[in-house]
Order: C-alpha cells, then structure tokens, then sequence
C-alpha cells in the first residue's frame, strides 16, 4: 500500500522529518522561492516551479520535510479565502487522535 | 422474503385478528434477521480511503465490512491523482492523504454522453464521490452514482470529521444509547426490538423483557406500550389485572389507561377477563 501524507501543522513538522506530509494554512509571506505558510505557527516552505501561491489566501501543500523543518514544496493547491483554519487545524488534530483511519504508519 | 415482504403486508389493514402479528412480521423481523441486506442498502457512510483498504470483504466477495459493519454505499472526499477515460466509465484515482489512492469507476451514460454532458475532471482538484463498494479479485473500488467537484474547502475538513464521528459512534457506541448494533451483539440479544424503541424502553420502568413485547405494540400509541410493558411485568395479569391495579402500579391515570387498554384491544393484543375493565395479555 502507498504510504499516506500525514495532516499537520506546524507543531508536528519535528515527528516528521524525512516524510511527506499535507499543510493547510493561510499564505503570509512570499519572497521568491521561499514562503511562509501559517498552519498554527509559521511554516516556511522552498517552492517548487509549479505553485501559484497567493498572500492572504489558504493554501494546500503536499511537501518533504527538511532537517530545518522547512517543507519542500512536491504539490500546492490555492483553497481561496473562504478557508476556515481552526477547522482544519481542529482536522490535524483528530487526524493525529485517530490514526487508524487516516495514516498507515 | 424479499425486503420488501414486509412492506406489503402491511397494506393490508384488514386481517381480523391476525392484524398485529402480520405487522410486525414485516417490521419488525425485517429489521432483525434481515438487517445484513436490507440496512445495508439504506444508510450511506462517510469513510476516508484508508479505511476502504482496511475494509474487509467477505468470503463471496459481496459484503463487505468496516469496523465490523456492513457497508455498501459510502461517500469519500479526495484528489484526483489520474483520470482514465475508456468507452464505458472514466476511471478516477482518488486520493484523500490517508494512504494511497482508490479506483472510481463513474459510468458513462452513453445517451447523455452524445451531447457531452461528461466532462472529465481535471488533476489535483477535491471532488466529492457517492457510490457503492465492489470487490473485484481481492481489490475494492467504488462505482460511482455521483461525482462533483468540491468548492468550498472546508467540505475537506467537514468530511474528515465525519467520518471520524461515525466511526467512533460505530466502535464505541453513541453516548446516550446503543445505535450500532454489530452483527450478532446487540441484535441478538433483544428480541425484535429497533433502536428506536429501546430509546423508550429507557425513558420508563420496564426494561425487563421490553424490547421484546415493543415487537408486539410496535405500531401502538406510547401509552398502550406502557401499558403493555407494565402487563407483562406484573404476573396478576395472568389472570387479569384491573384498572385501578394498573393505576396503582404504573401511575397512569384512569383516562390513559382505559384509551391503552382500547387500543391493545382493538389490536388483539390483550382481553377482558372477569369485567370490561379488567384485561389479560393475549399468548401468541
């Protein structure tokens, strides 16, 4: 079975060092490939050629997570303005209470 | 019998004393002995795609189960990773970040098709799928009746959630009452009883034997069930309990419990005895 991209926020990036995870937060910063991605506490992220980030709006990224524990941008999504982040941070944590259902480690 | 058995007997208002039997052969059995293939097609679960490969298919590849309950008809969230358009179906290959991706078949109408109402999604957006679970050599994917595609994002985090709530009602039960009921458990060990009664059972005294006689008065007024429940819980009424006896022991008023004891009546569920307002239950 392929292996699953784990939700997290900022706080879990250090359990997952080495592995492919998902963040949604909200895009606070751009400076060219690099951008800070705030998923309850900033993330900051090394774009890759593809993604269309844009300030102010959520942003779904699928990345490596460097020793630093800055992620390596492999897929981004723009999610818009309508995003709810304490939703989906409330989402990475039952995802974390619940692994049974949303990760095969 | 057929699912539907039951549903037709119970167009027929008129059969004289046998009325209340034939009622509740059909609603009742039917929820019980046949509740592996006829609940499965009627409640449609929310799972992530990890739990699909978790799910366990059963020896004739047609049931197939997760957290020990039959599923059939789900509905899942995820990305589309590859789309595969061949004459019949466009193949999706969805991926929620659970593990892996999951075949979706959506079959292609062919007359709609002629005016292209089909258009295939494009890579990397959320959709949204209904359908039902097939096994197929070992390997589970869905049919899809309806694919759409997600806009608002918090559908994603909606959808995470929920199927999350419904597996954890499923795995340790809802916190006011026992909705699951795992094959063989629960439906076992009470006589024909749904859940929704057993919600009443609890709301009064007899919880004795109570899902049991609910089978008989399942289609009878609240208070003929109290009624009922209070007969069978009181060995006088063997040979017949009166009025102010029942009163006295249930703390029912005289109204309600003569209104009671009419319905039982008419229903053939319980008898005068010694006066018109002494009554005995009805043996089956």
């Amino acid at each position: 079975m392929e292996t699953s991209t784990p939700r997290v926020t900022c706080a879990y990036l250090n359990s997952y060092v080495g592995r492919n995870v998902m963040v949604v937060g909200k895009v606070a910063q751009i400076r060219g490939e690099d951008a800070i991605i705030d998923a309850d506490g900033n993330i900051s992220c090394k774009l890759n050629r593809d993604a269309h980030l844009v300030p102010g709006n959520g942003v779904q990224v699928i990345g490596k997570v460097n020793p630093d524990l800055s992620v390596k941008v492999l897929s981004s999504l723009d999610l818009g303005t309508g995003v709810d982040y304490n939703l989906a941070n409330t989402v990475v944590e039952i995802t974390h209470q619940h692994k049974n259902l949303f990760t095969n480690e | 019998m057929t699912s539907y058995g039951g549903y037709q007997r119970t167009g027929y208002g008129a059969q004289g004393g046998d009325e209340g039997g034939g009622f509740m052969s059909g609603s009742q059995q039917g929820s019980q002995g046949q509740s592996k293939r006829s609940t499965i097609d009627e409640y449609l679960r929310p799972v992530t795609i990890k739990q699909i490969h978790d799910a366990k298919a059963g020896y004739n590849e047609s049931e197939i189960t997760i957290d020990g309950f039959p599923v059939s008809t789900v509905t899942l969230v995820g990305q589309v990773r590859s789309v595969q358009p061949q004459t019949t179906n466009i193949t999706y290959k969805i991926d929620d970040g659970t593990g892996g991706t999951i075949d979706v078949k959506k079959w292609v109408d062919l007359e709609k098709s002629e005016s292209g109402a089909e258009t295939p999604f494009s890579l990397d957006t959320w959709v949204r799928v209904l359908g039902r679970l097939s096994s197929f050599n070992g390997k589970i994917h869905v049919g899809a009746h309806h694919v759409r595609v997600i806009d608002d994002y918090n559908e994603v985090s909606y959808h995470l959630l929920e199927s999350t709530y419904v597996h954890v009602c499923i795995s340790r039960g809802l916190p006011g009452g026992p909705w699951p009921q795992k094959e063989g458990a629960a439906a076992g060990g009470h006589g024909g009883g749904d859940s929704d009664s057993m919600f009443i059972d609890s709301g009064n005294g007899y919880s004795g034997d109570a899902a049991a006689a609910n089978a008989r008065v399942a289609s009878c007024s609240r208070q003929a069930k109290s009624l009922y429940q209070f007969m069978q819980s009181d060995p006088r009424s063997i040979e017949g309990i009166n009025v102010a006896d029942v009163m006295a022991g249930s703390g029912m008023g005289k109204r309600d419990v003569l209104a009671a004891a009419d319905e039982l009546l008419g229903n053939g569920i319980v008898y005068t005895t010694v006066d018109d307002e002494t009554w005995a239950i009805l043996e089956t």
